[in-house]
């Protein structure tokens, strides 16, 4: 079994243990079967939340080190992150048709910057399919890496900003305002959906290395020619 | 020459290259106005409407517009040019200050121009003290908005879809900023604080800033 096996194996557990907690935990009072939503939303924005840091981390290594596991890295994460964002805003919005009657919110200001993240997140993976040249993809994304982490805060702290329908946070220094049943499914749940990133991570890292030696092996004008390889820069 | 010396004399230089080809005002600003002109005949023409629109059109555009005044013409080097820049030793961070400058000029004179566009155009009800109000956020959206500008036009120096990928990166990373000047107005609407938003509009300012002036280098070897 390869080191991605295993860690798929082990997310997969992860998230069978997950799903018997969301399952199983009593539903919400006022809300129902549909409170059950919250074993996926939460996680999967936590996910976002995450892999958005690691890609700003990663991106300000490379500005450092200019070693390639780092722009491996902020590359991987992102594309991980877009897919989990789009997962939380697309149970959001079920849960708010169900819930408030309506799927898009303006008085959700949560939603509609989560929204917004999700954008510049998606300009991050356009700007890198636009640079051909590899170092100079790996630069040009890691300052928009590092730049794109200082809305983050804001998406975070948009429903403490603004009178809104969302709940604030769940978990505050005075406690917590769920039932500990459901809370204790959600932080399961997200234990789980971290596994299962770092699985993927892993998973897309060694994708990513793969892609760069079938790339060096391609010849553009003859054998005298070859593209340029982030692991040939050493320091720029 | 000294950090502040380079930043003046480049920002100087900005501001001699867009009086010679007017992008901004002969063009950019133009097109605003005639847009602020198109949304009452969009919104049917009923003055209530139009009324309470003006400040979310004024806002829209500022964003949609500013995005043209921060990847102006004037604002992109040639190669040739940068390659002058690093010979003469020309501090990347002070290049960044420089343009932060012009930028920002040429963006609060757009912005202040369309505010006083719509408010004759569109005839909002302002509460007193608006103006002065307008005038500090338009000041740190310009900041803010030329910042994230020069940023992005850097970034996607040399490419084939430049501007389209510019704008997809700026739009979405000026919420806070729009964030911030919107609120400003409706909280002094309201009768609530405003501090929180000019708070927010300057944190974003400066963390633009720094990170700005902190990723000079890596830009400047990006462009190269």
């Amino acid at each position: 079994m390869t080191r991605v096996q295993a860690l798929l194996s082990v997310a997969a557990i992860a998230m069978g243990v997950g799903l018997w907690f969301a399952l199983t935990a009593p539903p919400d009072a006022l809300q129902g079967q549909f409170s059950r939503i919250i074993n996926v939303h939460v996680p999967s924005l936590w996910l976002g939340f995450l892999a958005f840091g690691v890609t700003a981390f990663g991106s300000v290594m490379w500005l450092i080190k200019k070693r390639p596991r780092w722009d491996r890295l902020a590359a991987s994460s992102v594309e991980i992150g877009v897919l989990f964002t789009a997962i939380g805003l697309s149970t959001g919005m079920l849960w708010g048709h169900a819930v408030w009657g309506t799927a898009w919110d303006w008085g959700d200001p949560r939603l509609a910057s989560t929204a917004v993240m999700f954008f510049v997140y998606l300009g991050y993976l356009a700007l890198r399919a636009s640079v051909d040249d590899p170092v100079a993809r790996a630069r040009r994304s890691a300052i928009l890496g590092t730049i794109a982490v200082i809305q983050v805060p804001l998406v975070y702290f948009s429903v403490n900003l603004f009178r809104t329908l969302h709940p604030t946070q769940s978990i505050r220094p005075d406690g917590a305002t769920m039932p500990s049943e459901i809370l204790v499914a959600m932080l399961v749940n997200v234990a789980a959906f971290t596994i299962l990133y770092v699985a993927l991570m892993v998973a897309r890292m060694d994708l990513a290395v793969a892609e760069e030696k079938a790339s060096s092996k391609e010849t553009l004008a003859g054998d005298a020619v070859k593209p340029p390889r982030l692991s040939d820069v050493k320091d720029v | 020459m000294r950090f502040w010396a380079q930043a003046i004399e480049i920002a100087r230089v900005d501001l001699r290259v867009e009086h010679r080809l007017g992008d901004t005002l002969r063009v950019v600003l133009p097109f605003a106005v005639v847009s602020l002109l198109v949304f009452p005949l969009a919104l049917g023409i009923r003055l209530s409407v139009i009324s309470e629109a003006g400040l979310a059109v004024f806002w829209t555009l500022a964003i949609l517009f500013g995005m043209q005044v921060a990847l102006r013409q004037s604002a992109a080097d040639t190669q040739e040019r940068r390659d002058l820049h690093a010979l003469l030793g020309v501090d990347p961070a002070a290049r960044f200050a420089g343009r932060t400058l012009s930028g920002g000029v040429l963006m609060l004179a757009f912005l202040l121009v369309l505010y006083l566009a719509m408010v004759l155009l569109y005839g909002p009800s302002l509460p007193s003290g608006s103006w002065a109000i307008t005038l500090v956020s338009s000041l740190l959206l310009a900041v803010g908005l030329t910042e994230l500008g020069t940023l992005a036009g850097e970034v996607t120096a040399g490419l084939r879809n430049r501007t389209a990928l510019a704008s997809l990166i700026i739009a979405p990373l000026a919420l806070p900023l729009v964030i911030g000047a919107s609120q400003s107005l409706e909280a002094l609407s309201r009768g609530t604080s405003i501090l929180p938003w000019i708070l927010l509009l300057t944190a974003t300012d400066l963390a633009l800033a720094v990170a700005g002036v902190g990723l000079a280098r890596p830009v400047e070897e990006a462009t190269r």
